[in-house]
């Protein structure tokens, strides 16, 4: 946890403090957050494969860290700040693969994961592209700030995963959402969200 | 009229960020000014737009059952590899932490058993007429300056108790047991002849016990099921392993050494078993 964190942890009053508010038991924690976790990753490493791997890792230092990790309040910010950070270095050591999605998708299908029809499929992962190829034209921290508002986080929360000053969030949002409207618009994903 | 609304202060009221006065204050602006109006109905759009082009990304299944699993076998694995770290920086520790005073006693060990080991030596020439000396008694043994070193008949001259590890039955305690300080020593200062069955005995009682309380606590995991099995078959082969070498070297002190470790793994990965289970999962 890195200095900003922590004082904003500490600048709490007591009785929401991470004693207070109690921590989450790991079974807990799994059942809430394992859906923003791997969503996170995944909209990081556009893989599924590699995201079930930065999953399991994210979960695997909550485990090692079940003691030092904030309550329950920002516990979500927490995990998604170490998926962010597992995310990239997980990047660094792979080339983004769509051929192992692909084969990914494949396989889980297969066995009976996400079975769809080809077309329906196809067309989902037309609208994932556009949207991934977008937001690649974001600029950090303007796209991490969309996509863990698109998750639901507070301004509270984004800042605390990003290391960011909450009065700062509001700014970046807006400006993201701009940004991603027009970069959106010019791919041709804007006619498609219209029409759908 | 208030003044207009920025774009900032518009995202903050439609992510529900601002403060009750001064969403009240933002609603009555935004039903009285036009231009401010509209500027929130673009807010608006754009905002749907985002949640739109995010939904496939998001809408996407995710494969709870699968992370689940995975991340149930990470733990698990991680648990086995701190009883193991910690049983092994037990027992290596014990031997490699060389502190000042350690440092000391040992130098103070040494020097009596090399002054008891000359004295026994000459003594031994002098009353008998014994054609073997000391380091020729264990032949097979490579490390004849360790069997000087030890001098086992000179301090203990009797064979002593056979060790008894009495690992208690821990079913809900989360630190598995391991025993290093007995296993060095039990076979520093003595010769090993029959400490084998005692031993083994002790453990595989204890073992039984904790096999019958895992079997009797039903309803295990498929995954911590398949993952204990396969731990337990690796235990079992290693046991048997060790067991036999102790068997073909009964006056070796590490041959019996490495087969109490390996009875201490299976005792470890019970005991971590048996934690998982009574604890419903990996908790603090």
């Amino acid at each position: 946890m890195n200095g900003q964190a922590r004082a904003l942890i500490e600048s709490m009053p007591n009785d929401i403090g991470t004693e207070a508010v109690g921590p989450l038991s790991f079974d807990e924690a799994f059942t809430l957050h394992h859906r923003a976790v791997f969503r996170t990753a995944r909209a990081v490493v556009r893989d599924s494969a590699l995201a079930e791997d930065v999953t399991q890792e994210v979960f695997l230092r909550l485990y090692r860290n079940l003691n030092s990790t904030p309550g329950e309040e920002l516990l979500r910010a927490w995990l998604l700040r170490v998926t962010l950070n597992v995310a990239r270095n997980t990047l660094r050591g792979q080339s983004r693969s769509m051929v192992r999605d692909n084969e990914y998708h494949k396989s889980t299908a297969e066995t009976g994961f996400f079975a769809e029809a080809p077309e329906e499929d196809y067309e989902r992962r037309v609208a994932i592209e556009e949207a991934r190829r977008a937001l690649d034209k974001i600029k950090e921290p303007m796209r991490s700030c969309l996509l863990l508002k698109q998750q639901g986080l507070s301004y509270r929360e984004i800042a605390t995963s990003l290391s960011l000053k909450e009065t700062n969030i509001g700014s970046l949002v807006a400006r993201g959402r701009k940004e991603f409207a027009r970069v959106y618009g010019k791919i041709g994903g804007k006619r498609d969200a219209v029409s759908g | 009229m208030t003044r207009c609304l920025d774009e900032v202060k518009l995202q903050c009221y439609f992510d529900g960020e601002l403060s009750i006065e001064m969403m009240e204050s933002v609603t009555s602006h935004l039903a009285s000014c036009a231009t401010c109006a509209a500027a929130a109905r673009e807010l608006e759009e754009e905002s749907a737009l985002l949640t739109a082009a995010f939904a496939a990304e998001f809408e996407e299944s995710v494969p709870t059952e699968r992370l689940r699993q995975r991340i149930d076998e990470a733990v698990l694995g991680e648990r086995l590899a701190t009883a193991r770290s910690s049983a092994k920086t037990g027992f290596f520790a014990g031997l490699l932490n060389f502190g000042t005073q350690r440092t000391l006693g040992y130098a103070s060990l040494a020097v009596v058993l090399a002054f008891a080991a000359i004295f026994a030596v000459v003594k031994m020439r002098s009353t008998h007429d014994t054609p073997e000396p000391i380091a020729s008694t264990t032949p097979e043994q490579q490390p004849a300056n360790r069997e000087i070193a030890k001098a086992p008949s000179i301090i203990e001259p009797v064979n002593p108790a056979p060790v008894n590890i009495s690992t208690p039955v821990r079913t809900t305690e989360s630190t598995p047991t391991y025993r290093p300080a007995k296993f060095i020593a039990s076979s520093a200062p003595k010769p090993v002849p029959v400490k084998l069955l005692p031993g083994e005995r002790s453990y595989l009682q204890t073992i039984a016990r904790l096999d019958s309380t895992i079997k009797s606590n039903k309803g295990m995991r498929p995954a911590l099921q398949v993952e204990y099995e396969r731990n337990l078959a690796v235990v079992d082969r290693y046991i048997a392993a060790t067991r036999s070498a102790a068997k073909s070297n009964p006056n070796d002190p590490d041959a019996a050494d490495f087969m109490f470790a390996a009875y201490q793994s299976k005792v470890d990965l019970l005991n971590t078993i048996a934690d998982a289970r009574l604890g419903g999962g990996p908790r603090h």
